[in-house]
């Protein structure tokens, strides 16, 4: 059945036929390649890598950048493409934002001339994977006071410490890590067959099932002085990253929402009890009338944060606002979608229990929905309240 | 000389069509898309030409909307667009649609056609076989894949016995039926492509051919007659006389 | 009014629905002639009631088919105002063909004639009936089993027409037809097996029955979850294919929400189940209930006398 995305104001009017085509065109492979394989996928803990491929094949590969073989797609267009693939899995639209925003991006803004000729077309087709290394194990909301270390050797810098829950880690081709030199946050590239360096992937997750969660590991890892990208010091660099990720997935989320409210609305209307199909109870229909109304919202803010990006008249609190939003009413509807469903929702022959259990992984990711609250927090007042040091 | 590769817009045939007003609701459509089996034409055109064929020219009659479609069509790899502006395609008969299409094939100078065996929306299979009449071209129908031979083309089609492997030479129309290759998938590169790529926009009167009268016309649209309700029988007995409804009720087998 | 019937015919002989095509013309008051193409039926032809002649034509084009080289050997034969054919593969191909030279309209696949020419056909793969009027003369193409079979009793005249045309094509190779079992998401016509199957080994009975209509065989989640011989590519329902055959029917399969959500916009469903009170039954405009051992041998007997 071709899929009828739920566009209650009609924001695909508003879209360039440029980005509608990338639109359908992702939402096609996710209809044909990623739903009718996903839960094989996260049975076996696996990101296919056909889905590698084909997502370098289409193109779509760090969507916004322009130039070094990158797509140069609108930032409405790449927010539409993580929409689609979280439609199908949070996990895919993570790889794609991995790839693209935190790998890609910090190379092509922070980089040289050399690293990015060496590195983005690459990329940009899927043939090399990249992974962004910031959280460490105890350093996560707080990332300024990470651990790991470069030290300069004169013909090579050495890098030691651990970063955590690293998307792509173990299948990435290469890491962009970010260290501290003589106490100032600095971005490397780190390769994967660099000498001191491992990848070891997590296991045991509940969530995020067809991505490859790892840690990377750095024991006096030697890498070459061309590593370092030249171009930004401090946190900015990182967190020039997150923005442009965190944006994906203010879109992304809308996708998993609207996957949960399309199953919901399927199964109420097909489900009879007490003799009537269970969508014509008035609770249930305050259920999915609730989704309508967020998923809407959600969209009318992702729509108009993307033209922001697009025009460079946002700030990062408008970001912080829209991830957290758009992922805390993608659970919430992920969580009354499941209910809808009854036992049947726990079921992996529906996706919304997946996409419940994804939503968990991706409120906490890219800056917990807390960490965003007080963002915006600072933002009202002026007061920030992240540490108790003045 | 060309590949021609003609296509049709049609109601995506999983939308919902609903009839208003004794017309089929054209504005109720939720998605437009490429008549499916013209998908199969276009990607085996496309196999020719990267077998050392012509350049592809995709050529259609119908309203401003299937406009779309050229364009995803060059997104994929067509290399021209040719679009016969018809507001509306049923108030035509066969002979009028064939001699426009017949016209475009000329102007495009096509000498090698593709096109689906029939479209999903009047699933008549006219199309095929009449402008090759037209064209004093050889048609192939229910033809699911097609390569070079010599100076000539191999095609496979379904016959009444089994598959038939056919040759054939220029110039040839290939009707196709669901082949082996399913239509490439665009990607970015091609939709960029695409955007710039001009569609030429012309009237059946640019064709020359002036559109008479119609010797049919549609005197009303309604939705299918309802189906009975579920009828439950006892015992494998009645298998004979579902059999029997299944032939004169539904028309199924 | 002259029809002129193109008969619709296999290398065995007359397809039935030419009988149908002989009845639509006479309940409009048609003198017909039926033109046998390559000579074959024309004696089966002329026995049919209400055929005023029968014009075997024969000639080397009819040796190998080619839509338009057989529409131009007919040509000349074919003067009725009215020309019906069958709205099979050939018939389709012929009567666009002939339309084409005559310069006269085509309408195909049609379901409902009248005199005056008002002509009904599905569209839309059946999600509309459109009724038009057709100018004369035209050609009309007619679905098989939509018109009442004309009796047999005829005893027609035969004539023997020698015509010949260009064929622009040759067979070079014929093939077997491919023994491949359709997909479930490509076939029209579907039989899915359940757990109530018993045993994976019954599926033969499934795939006998399968073979006689040209269907594909699919199967329910727990038949494919209980049994490692039936693999996930036949699995119909939530999270296996979803469906839309003209014909589905389901054998030993009870209807769980998450099976009758991958076939439930079927045209036709047909369950067989011994269980009167199966949800399956709700569905299902046909229900028989009976075990599947006593139906499916009474299936197979019956779609083989089809």
């Amino acid at each position: 059945m071709a899929y009828e995305a739920l566009d209650f104001y009609d924001i695909d009017a508003l879209l360039t036929e440029e980005e509608r085509m990338v639109r359908d065109m992702v939402r096609d492979w996710v209809d044909k390649e990623v739903i009718p394989n996903i839960e094989e996928a996260c049975r076996e803990g696996v990101f296919p890598d056909k889905w590698r491929v084909d997502l370098g094949e289409m193109g779509i590969l760090g969507a916004p950048l322009k130039g070094y073989g990158c797509p140069g797609l609108s930032y409405i267009a790449y927010g539409l493409i993580c929409q689609e693939l979280e439609r199908g899995d949070s996990g895919v639209r993570s790889f794609a934002s991995v790839q693209g925003s935190l790998a890609m991006y910090p190379i092509w803004d922070f980089g040289s001339e050399e690293q990015k000729n060496h590195y983005l077309p690459g990329m940009a087709t899927g043939e090399l994977i990249g992974c962004f290394g910031l959280t460490e194990p105890d350093y996560g909301s707080n990332p300024g006071d990470m651990i790991t270390r470069a030290e300069d050797k004169g013909d090579h810098y050495l890098l030691n410490g651990a970063k955590m829950w690293i998307t792509n880690g173990t299948t990435a081709d290469l890491a962009v890590v970010w260290a501290k030199l003589d106490g100032v946050i600095r971005g490397f590239i780190v390769e994967k067959d660099d000498p001191g360096f491992s990848a070891p992937e997590m296991t045991g997750k509940h969530s995020l099932k067809a991505s490859v969660t790892s840690e990377l590991v750095f024991q006096d890892c030697q890498i070459p002085k061309d590593r370092i990208l030249p171009g930004v010091k401090g946190l900015k660099g990182p967190f020039s990253c997150l923005n442009n990720a965190r944006y994906g997935i203010s879109w992304g989320a809308v996708g998993a929402a609207q996957s949960c409210f399309d199953s919901a609305k399927e199964y109420a209307l097909s489900r009879i009890q007490f003799g009537h199909p269970i969508a014509s109870f008035q609770l249930i229909q305050n259920k999915l009338s609730w989704m309508l109304r967020e998923i809407t919202k959600a969209q009318l803010l992702a729509y108009h944060l993307g033209n922001k990006k697009d025009d460079g008249t946002w700030i990062p609190e408008q970001i912080s606002l829209a991830k957290m939003n758009n992922v805390d009413i993608a659970l919430e509807i992920a969580r009354m979608s499941r209910d809808i469903h009854g036992a049947n929702g726990i079921l992996d022959e529906y996706p919304v229990m997946r996409h419940m259990a994804n939503l968990e992984s991706v409120k906490t990711y890219e800056g917990t929905h807390d960490i965003h609250n007080l963002i915006l927090g600072r933002h009202i007042t002026g007061i920030q309240s992240f540490t108790r040091e003045p | 000389m060309a590949i021609g590769v003609l296509l049709k817009q049609v109601p995506d045939t999983t939308a919902k069509i609903g009839v208003s007003e004794g017309r089929v609701d054209e504005t109720a459509v939720s998605k437009w898309s490429m008549s499916p089996y013209d998908e199969y034409a276009l990607e085996s055109a496309l196999r020719l030409k990267e077998a050392g064929g012509e350049d592809v020219v995709a050529i259609t009659c119908g309203p401003t909307r299937a406009a779309k479609m050229l364009t995803d069509a060059a997104a994929v790899g067509v290399d021209s667009l040719l679009h016969v502006l018809v507001d509306d395609l049923s108030a035509l008969d066969s002979t009028q649609v064939q001699s426009i299409l017949a016209a475009a094939l000329g102007r495009a100078d096509c000498d090698v056609v593709f096109c689906g065996k029939q479209a999903a929306d009047t699933n008549a299979g006219s199309t095929g076989p009449g402008v090759a009449l037209l064209l004093g071209a050889s048609c192939v129908s229910h033809v699911s894949e097609v390569s070079p031979d010599g100076g000539g083309y191999l095609a496979l089609r379904a016959s009444t016995g089994g598959d038939e492997r056919v040759q054939v030479s220029a110039p040839c129309i290939f009707a196709f039926d669901k082949g082996d290759e399913e239509l490439r998938r665009p990607n970015v590169r091609g939709i960029m492509m695409a955007k710039k790529k001009a569609i030429e926009t012309i009237s059946p009167s640019d064709l020359g051919v002036s559109l008479d009268n119609s010797r049919v016309t549609v005197v009303s649209h309604t939705p299918p007659p309802e189906k009975p309700p579920g009828q439950k029988f006892e015992g494998a007995e009645s298998v004979a006389t579902v059999v029997g409804k299944l032939r004169d009720e539904a028309n199924v087998i | 009014m002259d029809v002129t019937v193109i008969a619709d015919s296999t290398a065995d002989g007359l397809n039935p629905v030419t009988a149908q095509l002989v009845g639509a013309a006479s309940s409009i008051g048609g003198t017909t002639t039926v033109l046998c193409p390559g000579g074959v039926g024309s004696s089966q032809a002329s026995a049919i009631s209400g055929v005023a002649k029968v014009i075997s034509v024969e000639g080397d084009c009819f040796g190998t088919f080619e839509g338009g080289a057989w529409a131009n050997a007919l040509n000349s034969l074919a003067t009725g105002e009215l020309i019906l054919a069958a709205a099979s593969p050939r018939g389709r191909d012929i009567a666009a063909s002939l339309a084409a030279i005559r310069k006269i309209p085509v309408i195909q696949d049609v379901t409902g004639l009248e005199a005056g020419m008002v002509v009904t056909r599905p569209i839309y793969s059946g999600k509309a009936i459109e009724t038009s009027n057709v100018s004369t003369p035209c050609v009309i193409t007619l679905r098989a089993n939509a018109f009442d079979d004309a009796p047999e009793g005829g005893s027609a005249d035969v004539g023997t027409v020698n015509q010949s045309a260009d064929v622009g094509l040759a067979v070079k190779e014929a093939l077997a037809k491919a023994s491949e079992r359709l997909d479930v998401t490509e076939a029209d016509i579907i039989i899915s097996g359940g757990r109530g199957m018993g045993d994976p080994s019954n599926f033969s009975h499934l795939n006998e029955v399968a073979d006689i209509i040209g269907a594909a065989v699919g199967a329910s989640r727990a038949a494919v979850d209980t049994w490692d011989e039936i693999p996930h590519s036949m699995q119909v329902g939530q999270t296996g294919k979803t469906v839309t055959p003209s014909l589905y029917i389901a054998v030993g399969i009870s209807g769980a929400i998450q099976h009758l959500a991958g076939m439930k916009t079927s045209k036709y469903i047909v369950a067989i189940n011994k269980d009167p009170d199966a949800p399956i039954f709700g569905v299902a405009d046909y229900g028989i209930v009976a075990t599947w051992e006593d139906a499916l041998p009474v299936l197979k007997s019956e779609l083989a006398k089809l």
